[in-house]
């Protein structure tokens, strides 16, 4: 065997605390010969020690009524968002907004308007107000179909959850043009095993375009699943510069 | 076993993760157990995170209220699948580091737990306060003021490691981290608060190791 060495033992100190550490007993014949690793290993043990020993602060006691209060009053006042019919060379879309951002984005298929609003409210879980697209909306759906990259700034996802919100930041992060896996968003994550999370945070998507779950497809390139149909995808690809089927294999770049 | 076997691997500190409560299907409806289950914890870890008691009060409240939004537009396969814990505390963190990084431009003072001046008064009035509290209560700030001068990662990876005990993986996920990083962060951080308080340790750790029963005082 290899002896240890003293920043080798340094850094699984904290391993061995578990007592599974497989190099277990090579970290402790180093140890009883290395006395200032026993001194490290003893000044962490300090350091743990002493972290265990801060005191435990209690909440106040009107903590909880104020939480459930301050959910009753955002709950009562999540106050609608605007809903706008865009014209774009994929069709119409139907654009919802707020002053912080657009909020989502759904390609019209020629659906009842009214089923389209009541499934994007139930996303959102917010009211909408047909109205007119003002400028600054209109300006961001032209810029995806121009330059494929629009101004994220202009697009709102606060109100997804943490792990929704950073897929489609990953996913945002592939450039028009290629496609990448679900398994390569989940490996950027950190999270290797979580393809099929990462699948769900793409089709559950509020802002489709926008947002580029379209540029995620499975790990064989099939284009796998899109809310809008698997043919709208392609032509959004296509539209991008990116061609599923006939071709050349570095231009569809199949992920991984 | 002699002396030396494992003479300062302890097993003395909480190294296993408090136990975790276990929850029918989070919802809307269920929410106000959940807020009086997980605002204790929440408020410990916005706390050690912030040093700051009021930052920590908004925090936990901001971020049930984005939890409870959350909840209320997932459809009942995904509540079932939610790991409620680690999602709160993901939340907290996710609002802690918003909040402190917009708060990190005004450059706000640190405000730290417990006062020491006001600790060694008070405790000196009293004529039976042994002598030994009060120099813990003040290496107690010593140590507050050590974590946070960590940077906000490493104080996360060592808050949820040594103070809150959790495992590795447990950590991982809260932090949306590979088991990798989680483990070199809680590394860099112990190397970094060992730099900061390594003079004052073998002061504040008892030189008679305290067993179990005795940490409880
Ligand atoms: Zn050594």
């Amino acid at each position: 065997m290899t002896p240890l060495r003293c920043c080798d033992v340094e850094r699984l100190w904290d391993e061995m605390r578990e007592g599974v550490q497989p190099r277990r007993e090579h970290v402790l014949a180093h140890l009883r010969a290395c006395p200032e690793c026993q001194e490290i290993y003893r000044e962490n043990e300090g350091i743990a020690y002493c972290l265990t020993c801060l005191p435990l602060v209690d909440p106040p006691q009107s903590l909880v009524p104020k939480i459930l209060d301050h959910i009753k009053a955002t709950v009562k006042i999540a106050a609608p968002d605007s809903i706008a019919r865009v014209e774009s060379p994929i069709g119409r879309l139907y654009v919802a907004f707020r002053h912080t951002g657009i909020t989502a984005v759904a390609v019209d298929r020629g659906e009842d308007e009214e089923l389209v609003l009541a499934k994007l409210q139930r996303r959102l879980g917010r009211g909408l107000i047909p109205s007119q697209a003002p400028q600054w909306v209109t300006e961001t759906v032209a810029a995806f179909f121009q330059t494929h990259r629009p101004d994220l700034e202009k697009v709102d996802i606060s109100e997804l959850t943490p792990f929704e919100q950073s897929a489609l930041r990953a996913a945002a992060t592939i450039p028009p043009g290629e496609v990448r896996s679900y398994g390569w968003i989940a490996e950027k994550l950190g999270q290797p095993t979580a393809a099929r999370a990462v699948g769900r945070a793409m089709a559950r998507n509020p802002v489709a375009l926008l947002y580029p779950c379209h540029r995620v497809v499975d790990a064989t390139g099939a284009l796998h699943q899109y809310a809008y149909g698997v043919e709208v995808k392609a032509r959004i690809l296509a539209l991008e510069g990116y061609h599923s089927k006939g071709a050349p294999p570095q231009a569809a770049r199949p992920p991984r | 076993m002699s002396a030396l076997a494992a003479p300062f691997i302890g097993d003395h500190y909480r190294v296993t993760a408090p136990a975790t409560v276990s929850h029918p299907v989070p919802g809307p409806e269920t929410f106000e157990s959940i807020v009086d289950d997980y605002q204790r914890r929440l408020y410990g870890f916005a706390l050690r995170m912030t040093g700051n008691r009021e930052d920590a009060e908004e925090i936990v409240q901001d971020a049930f209220v984005r939890a409870y939004r959350a909840l209320a537009k997932m459809d009942p396969q995904q509540r079932s699948e939610l790991r409620l814990q680690p999602w709160l505390y993901t939340i907290t963190l996710n609002v802690t580091r918003n909040r402190l990084r917009s708060k990190r431009a005004t450059n706000v003072a640190l405000d730290a737990l417990a006062d020491p001046d006001a600790l060694l008064n008070e405790t000196q009035e009293g004529p039976d306060q042994p002598q030994h509290i009060v120099d813990r209560a003040a290496d107690m700030v010593l140590v507050e003021q050590a974590l946070l001068q960590l940077p906000m990662h490493l104080r996360a990876a060592a808050t949820l490691r040594f103070i809150e005990g959790r495992s590795h993986p447990e950590i991982a996920e809260i932090l949306n981290q590979p088991i990798g990083t989680v483990k070199s962060h809680v590394h860099r951080a112990v190397r970094i608060l060992r730099r900061i308080l390594g003079p004052q340790v073998g002061r504040i750790v008892p030189s008679d190791r305290p067993t179990a029963a005795e940490e409880e005082e």
